[in-house]
């Protein structure tokens, strides 16, 4: 199971953070500095992969990538693939590559509950597409149309 | 975020963006923090959409890492809305900032509900995300059928199902009991028929879930997990499904059936062969995520040798590649190989590309060859990959040098070709990194020096070298003024080895080392005089000059040794034979070896079957893998490994070795070797008793420590020594400490150890065995069978048959209580490790004490209740002779220790103890019992003890109990050399502090 996702900058400031087990503010914070902490001295041309278990309790692996300023993290247990996983962090980027816009429904539409939901970014696209649209309509219109499921199902 | 339309959002969120520092943000956060609260207070005035504004604001804040310790109420409140914008909002925030065990989430439960079963596609997504992300108990109860159904519905779009299938699974994992699967198997074998790639990916997880608590039932799933081909990534076609796939795979037992086997190892064998490392660094990614997840199932499939081989060689290939990532997944399931397989010799081959790895710039690389080497060594390549720690040990960074020092000086010690070369590498250990060496270490070297005659002058010299060095760490001080003091007289032809010039370079070191080392400087000093035969004048002058020196010495321990040492010293002749050579240590495992089972735990990782065990561990939370880390304190005791063995006559050692032992005894605690412990190494030398006036207090601790030992003595144990393993401690003390604790170990055994851990309430007791598996292969035919005595009621639970490799099982075990009795229940524990049958009985500590509860009563209480039970059977008196002699203080903790609390003040005599107690049983219900104790204090040997309960059965089982703690087999003097109880013997420390029980206090005026 995936324990959260990050997405920090090469400052440390967070710029997107999801825990898929209840933490407390102050341990949150504190858990995202010291990833922080373990990945800003890491060199470029080395392994995305950093033992966490110091951090997050034993069993617990750590998957990053680096893109330009920003670091993408994902914290997950030993039930998972370390590859599969930065796999998935390359779904992400790629998905928010073509649409920079409500980060937090892409998440939702990849990751559910620390559980992968869907790995095509073709369709979290959609996915976050229709969910757009739903909000500029509903604020147009200010009423949920009750056949909206009947078009959206086509 | 809809961040559209919404500018006070963005205007905030650019303000704290450009807030130069900490300080101002804080400040800013604060004044819209407080605006946020005083539009809240005035709700009314509050359109939906300033409210949405101010929940976006509030998660905003708490994502900063600010507490947000209010609206939540409004945030709920929004989930409620029509209209899609503020639910979304309002399930968005919900599910950041509450969580599962919020007041305010049970207001929502209906809405979500309602949301979940209505018919809008977008509500049943957003309800199902908030669901899955909290996941609590109460939606589960409330929730999971519909979400049940959801799943299976065929109006649903897959955009919903997929959603609903990894809800339920969340709220499956969460709470297994809430959320019944029964008869699952078949849907789930419908849905794995899905062609869409979404739900097919979700549906794998919850089956990999549900198949990790209960493989049995899922057969029917297997022949279905195969992978689509419509969507590719890459050019893989869905690699993450075909993870999961091979994933849950691994979660059923090996497949027996050879046609499935065929078709799965020709699938596994194409994987095996057709990845290459490729340019495009995703693909690469993607297919050798493939990869591996096949080599792991391979391995669970535990196929034929060939193929295991073909693995390795592949193995071999990624180790050297240039793609980090690859390196270090290669490396760890190289490691996870050498668990699940007898596959040594061909990885072996790869031993100097694993060192180069050590070289890595990469830190989690070296980790993984760390791990691998320490796996992979045995005695053939120990040579070559002990020396190579070494030398890498002088480069490596701070954050391994631990770890690395460990493994070095284990791998040494278990694997030594000859002594001496593990002497050579030990002190090469601590010169090279003194710090991270722990006192196990060079305790260890010391052990080995002293039991073998034939490395001993090799050592000293060895020793006498290093102290040449300009500077060195205190770890090597110690360790060769100790080798100094007892074998530099083996070297004294050498040059400079007299004794002259070994003290003054032992000597020029004192200035700068720690009080501790000064202990052993001078009891090096002691040595050194005592082997320079004929004594030479001026080298005896300056010790003695050193001796008075330090005779004023603020240090107890080192005042004490200085006086000692200087009136020995004067003895002429007979110095030689109170100084003589330490004998021999008495065998025993390795402190450091056990430690080094513990941190494998951490290290050498996961094969197939350790997995699924760590999976069952977090669905039924039966099975608890030892996850000890590695520099915990371990059970070990420091001091075990140095321990003086018996040694010779004079009576005034055993007086000594009392003080060590009961000072040892108080001190097990403190992970950091004090003087205390050096007071044991050098025990022996340090000759006078303690003195006289702190005898008394000593010996309340070491009195008690005697309780159980004669207790050992006077019963004879059930267990039956017919077992080719040797049990590790004293069965009968580990027992009798049991009784005075509640937690502890039972047993132990190369293979097993048995914890247990109870509660006592009234008549009834919990109890949990845990079973501890101290190895890397499985036990089998595990049997636990509980002989109850008649009074005892007792219930244990299933007790699994198998217990996966360092995993640890536990059982709990009722006990109800029927009627006073000092019967005791028996454990026939039984299991199977390789082709030996393992057996024992072992007494369980439901003794009677454990149904007493401690009461206090007052003399307006007392009396009346003490005259109104006259005489027998209901009170019953008896002169016991034969008794330990204690003092009264000890003998009043001893009772407090069995829960009779003493009474102070009621008995008019000084001499005499007083005692309640209730019992409990449900015969007896709670029953108030009373003990009078008379002793004669020209006799301590004897006393009258009286005892009385509304029960004749329990008036007279408690006297007998009451007089098996105290009649002793005679013991005095102790022997002098029982093998210092295992430190993970419980030592039965009074719970009760004396200086603080009342009782104790009182019999300690007397």
């Amino acid at each position: 199971m995936i324990k959260s996702v990050m997405v920090m900058n090469t400052q440390g400031k967070p710029r997107l953070a999801k825990f898929y087990d209840f933490q407390p503010v102050e341990k949150q914070q504190e858990l995202i500095r010291s990833v922080f902490g373990v990945l800003c001295g890491r060199a470029d041309n080395v392994s995305n992969f950093v033992e966490a278990d110091s951090i997050f309790g034993p069993g617990t692996r750590l998957v990053y990538k680096h893109f330009a300023t920003l670091y993408f993290v994902f914290i997950f247990d030993s039930s998972e693939n370390e590859l599969a996983m930065l796999d998935l962090i390359q779904v992400f980027v790629e998905t928010l590559d073509k649409c920079f816009k409500n980060l937090h429904t892409i998440l939702d539409e990849i990751i559910f509950g620390g559980q992968v939901l869907e790995t095509s970014s073709i369709e979290v696209i959609k996915a976050v597409e229709e969910i757009s649209k739903l909000e500029s309509a509903s604020n147009a219109i200010a009423l949920v149309s009750k056949s909206v499921s009947g078009w959206r199902s086509r | 975020m809809a961040l559209s339309g919404m500018r006070g959002l963005s205007v905030f969120i650019s303000d704290i963006r450009n807030c130069p520092n900490k300080e101002q943000e804080r400040l800013r956060v604060d004044k819209e923090l407080g605006n946020i609260r005083t539009r809240f207070k005035n709700e009314k005035g509050l359109s939906p959409y300033e409210k949405k504004k101010y929940v976006w604001k509030m998660l905003y804040i708490y994502m900063l890492g600010y507490d947000v310790d209010f609206g939540h109420m409004e945030a709920v409140s929004l989930i409620s809305a029509p209209k899609y914008p503020e639910k979304q909002v309002g399930y968005i925030v919900t599910s950041c900032l509450l969580n599962e065990n919020h007041d305010f989430l049970r207001l929502a439960i209906n809405t979500v509900r309602n949301d979940i079963i209505g018919r809008n596609e977008t509500f049943q997504c957003l309800a199902l995300t908030m669901v899955g992300n909290i996941g609590g108990r109460e939606f589960a109860e409330s929730l999971a059928p519909d979400v049940q159904k959801l799943i299976i519905s065929s109006s649903c779009r897959p955009l919903v199902r997929k959603k609903a299938a990894l809800c339920l699974l969340r709220l499956y994992r969460k709470n297994p009991d809430v959320v019944n699967v029964d008869g699952w198997a078949d849907r789930m074998a419908q849905l794995l028929d899905e062609r869409d790639l979404g739900v097919l990916t979700s549906s794998m997880s919850l089956l990999v879930a549900l198949v990790s608590n209960n493989h049995e039932a899922y057969w029917s799933c297997l022949p279905k997990c195969d992978v689509p081909q419509e969507y590719t990534y890459y050019g893989i076609p869905s690699p993450w499904l075909q993870v999961k796939t091979m994933r849950a795979l691994q979660y059923f037992p090996t497949v027996e059936d050879p046609n499935t086997r065929r078709s799965l190892f020709e699938v596994l064998q194409r994987i095996l062969m057709g990845t290459d490392v490729v340019k495009n660094v995703n693909k690469n990614n993607a297919s050798h995520a493939v990869l591996f997840e096949a080599l792991a199932l391979v391995m669970h499939l535990d196929a034929e040798k060939e193929m295991m081989s073909q693995c390795i060689a592949l193995l071999g290939k990624f180790i050297a590649v240039r793609e980090p990532n690859i390196r270090y997944l290669g490396l760890e399931n190289m490691t996870r190989m050498l668990m699940v397989t007898d596959v040594h010799d061909i990885i072996k081959r790869h031993q100097a590309q694993i060192i180069t790895s050590l070289k890595d710039p990469d830190i989690s690389i070296r980790r993984r060859a760390l791990d691998l080497l320490y796996g992979m060594c045995d005695v053939s390549n120990a040579k070559d990959i002990v020396e190579e720690l070494l030398q890498y040990l002088s480069t490596a960074d701070f954050a391994m040098r631990e770890e690395l020092s460990l493994k070095a000086a284990i791998l040494a010690e278990k694997f030594a070709p000859d002594l001496s070369w593990y002497v050579d590498v030990i002190l090469q250990l601590i010169d090279k990194a003194g710090d991270f060496v722990s006192d196990d270490i060079w305790f260890r070297v010391v052990q080995f020096v002293t039991n073998n005659e034939d490395l001993q002058p090799y050592a000293a010299a060895k020793a006498r070298e290093y102290l040449d060095k300009p500077a060195i760490h205190e770890t090597m001080v110690k360790v060769s003024a100790y080798l100094l003091g007892e074998y530099s007289h083996l070297l004294a032809r050498r040059p400079g080895c007299s004794p002259k010039e070994i003290f003054s370079i032992i000597h020029e070191k004192l200035p700068t080392v720690s009080m501790s080392t000064v202990a052993i400087l001078l009891s090096t000093y002691a040595k050194i005089l005592m082997h320079t035969q004929p004594a030479d004048p001026e080298l005896q002058n300056q010790i003695w000059a050193i001796f008075n020196k330090y005779e004023s010495c603020i240090e107890v321990e080192i005042q004490q040794r200085a006086v000692e040492y200087f009136a020995l010293s004067r003895k002429g002749a007979a110095l030689m034979d109170i100084l003589a050579e330490m004998p021999k240590f008495p065998e025993r495992q390795s402190s450091l070896i056990k430690k080094a089972e513990d941190v494998e735990v951490d290290t050498a990782e996961q094969s197939a079957i350790k997995l699924r065990a760590q999976q069952q561990q977090t669905s039924t939370a039966l099975v608890v893998a030892d996850q000890s880390s590695a520099n915990g304190t371990s059970p070990v005791n420091q001091l075990g490994l140095v321990k003086v063995p018996s040694m010779s006559s004079s009576v005034i050692y055993s007086s000594k070795w009392d003080f060590d032992q009961s000072r040892s005894s108080t001190s097990t605690s403190s992970p950091s070797p004090s003087p205390d412990l050096l007071g044991d190494l050098l025990g022996p030398l340090a000759i006078e008793g303690p003195p006289v006036a702190g005898e008394s207090e000593q010996n309340v601790v070491s009195g008690l420590e005697g309780v159980a030992a004669v207790d050992a003595a006077a019963i004879v144990p059930v267990t039956v020594q017919t077992n080719a393993v040797e049990p590790i401690g004293n069965i009968a003390e580990r027992f009798h400490a049991l009784c005075l604790k509640d937690s502890g170990v039972l047993y132990e055994d190369p293979y097993v150890q048995i914890g247990i851990k109870a509660e006592w309430r009234g008549h009834h007791g919990r109890l949990v065995l845990f079973l501890g598996n101290k190895n890397t292969s499985p036990l089998f035919s595990v049997q636990a069978l509980i002989l109850p005595p008649s009074h005892l009621k007792m219930e244990l639970s299933l007790v699994p048959e198998t217990i996966p490799p360092r995993a640890q099982v536990q059982c709990p075990l009722e006990v109800m209580n029927l009627r006073p009795s000092r019967d005791v229940a028996v454990l026939d524990f039984s299991y199977k490790f390789n082709t030996n049958m393992v057996n024992v009985k072992l007494r369980l500590p439901a003794v009677l004490n454990k149904f007493l509860q401690p009461i206090t009563v007052s003399a307006e209480e007392f009396f009346p209740q003490w005259r109104s039970l006259s005489g027998p059977p209901l009170k019953l008196q008896e002169v016991v002779r034969g008794v330990r002699p204690m003092p009264l203080l000890e003998m009043a903790n001893l009772f407090n220790s069995c829960h009779l609390i003493v009474c102070p003040g009621l008995d008019p005599n000084p001499n005499n103890l007083v005692a309640s107690t209730t019992f409990y049983s449900e015969s007896t219900r709670a029953m108030l019992c009373l003990t009078r104790i008379e002793t004669d204090p020209a006799d301590r040997t004897q006393l009258r003890m009286t005892v009385a309960s509304g029960d004749p059965t329990l008036t007279f089982e408690l006297k007998e109990f009451i007089k098996e703690q105290l009649v002793s087999i005679p013991i005095a003097p102790r022997p002098p050399a029982p093998v210092p109880p295992t430190p993970s013997v419980a030592q039965p420390v009074p719970p009760a502090a004396p200086s603080n029980d009342p009782g104790a206090m009182l019999a300690g005026l007397l």
